[in-house]
């Protein structure tokens, strides 16, 4: 008998002095749940990480929204160097340590034959994910991005640099287990652990190191020196930027944004975003809205557990 | 500031979320319009839908397609085609009923569809 491939959700949450990423990846865990249907969510943390989530939130609230928790020990050192500038909108701005070193890792960490590897703060708020299982593509991830506010343009993101290789996004990846991407995951780590080679390598912008640069650089070497030679996900990378904001989650698949006029920052408009996933780079907001977005997910999954075990109770009479 | 000033910069303010609403109302569109089976991705628009019935009316039960990735899928016309022609009616429909709310909306809470307050 065949049996069908196991399919899952992988999420990497590592806290830093001000941004409670699990947090962000229990909420992200119960849209998942809720939109996609999926059970299967692995996330990779640390145990300070997941103990302040566990004070914070409650151990039965966190194995309610995640079925697997995977630990590893932080690289202290890397830690300490990886310090990148977090926006709360134009007005705040603070440096703090950016700690994402073992997303290439995520091959071998993923329990799943075909896994989704998303970032915390990449927000499901629709289906369209779930047409990446079973793809004949064994591997995709996005170099098709699109600012939420509409009229902005960042040149700059679409390249490593202006005469560089195409950019392709680490915020969600789509992979199935063979030689092929196992190959893929090894050059990223090869790039991970020779970062200052690839920088002048391929000539990357800035000093932290961000998986968008070492999975770019796996893309063009796995794929042969070519271009764009991993497949695009069947859905456009939507995002909104650290200067913006959100105003409200208005149910569990809107969110009322609030974003950066180009011509006059500090400036926002609102735009209401329903039904598309959506990738928030200020995790404060996304931090401010959780309360409401819990309480939209998790009465929905209260009532419905409610109403099956009615229909069960039903059948039973 | 004098108020005939006030007024045009409220109308540029409106301008700019009328269409930043209705981009964000395109992509959506385009994102439920993308349909993927048998291991292919494809954008459902008129041309496929078309195609399809051509190859219905000329009983072709199983054929080949390119997708967006132009790698070749198997369907099974039939389901394909009414899967496709239901999902396209849909999504074009709620495109229409959002779209004509937008362009009736004169001010920004109505484009937003929200309380003359929060605004």
């Amino acid at each position: 008998m065949k049996m069908s491939p196991s399919r899952g959700i992988l999420m990497f949450a590592h806290n830093n002095a001000e941004i409670d990423y699990f947090k962000l990846a229990v909420v992200n865990s119960l849209l998942i749940q809720k939109h996609l249907g999926i059970k299967d969510i692995t996330v990779v943390t640390d145990s300070h990480s997941y103990a302040y989530a566990k004070k914070e939130l409650g151990k039965k609230f966190i194995d309610n929204a995640i079925n697997n928790i995977i630990f590893v020990e932080k690289d202290i050192n890397f830690k300490r160097n990886n310090i990148r500038t977090f926006k709360d909108t134009s007005h705040t701005a603070k440096n703090l340590s950016f700690y994402n070193l073992d997303r290439a890792d995520a091959y071998n960490l993923s329990p799943y034959d075909e896994t989704i590897l998303l970032d915390a703060d990449y927000l499901v708020l629709s289906n369209t994910l779930n047409q990446c299982w079973g793809h004949n593509n064994e591997l995709m991830m996005n170099w098709k991005w699109q600012d939420v506010m509409f009229e902005r343009k960042f040149d700059g993101l679409n390249r490593l640099n202006d005469f560089g290789i195409t950019m392709y996004w680490a915020t969600v990846v789509y992979f199935r287990k063979t030689d092929y991407v196992q190959s893929f995951f090894n050059c990223a780590r090869h790039v991970r652990e020779n970062t200052q080679f690839y920088k002048e390598l391929y000539k990357w912008p800035g000093r932290i190191y961000r998986n968008d640069y070492s999975f770019s650089i796996a893309a063009h070497m796995i794929g042969g020196f070519v271009d764009k030679a991993i497949p695009q996900l069947p859905t456009t990378l939507y995002k909104t930027f650290d200067t913006d904001d959100i105003s409200s989650a208005e149910d569990a698949q809107t969110l009322l944004l609030l974003l950066e006029k180009p011509r006059s920052p500090g400036d926002f408009i609102l735009t209401k975003w329903r039904g598309v996933d959506v990738h928030v780079m200020n995790k404060w907001a996304i931090n401010r809205i959780s309360g409401a977005m819990l309480k939209y997910v998790s009465t929905t999954t209260k009532s419905k557990t409610r109403k099956s075990r009615r229909k069960k109770e039903t059948i039973a009479g | 500031m004098s108020i005939r000033l006030n007024k045009a910069l409220e109308f540029a303010n409106y301008r700019v979320t009328l269409n930043n609403q209705s981009s964000a109302l395109k992509a959506k569109t385009q994102s439920l319009l993308s349909y993927s089976i048998n291991g292919g991705t494809f954008s459902i628009d008129l041309a496929l839908i078309t195609f399809c019935k051509q190859l219905l009316d000329q009983n072709i039960s199983e054929v080949v397609l390119l997708d967006e990735y132009e790698n070749p899928i198997k369907v099974e016309v039939e389901s394909f085609y009414d899967e496709i022609l239901s999902r396209y009616f849909e999504v074009t429909n709620d495109y229409y009923a959002e779209y004509e709310k937008l362009r009736k909306a004169r001010k920004v809470h109505k484009i937003l569809d929200l309380d003359e307050n929060v605004t």
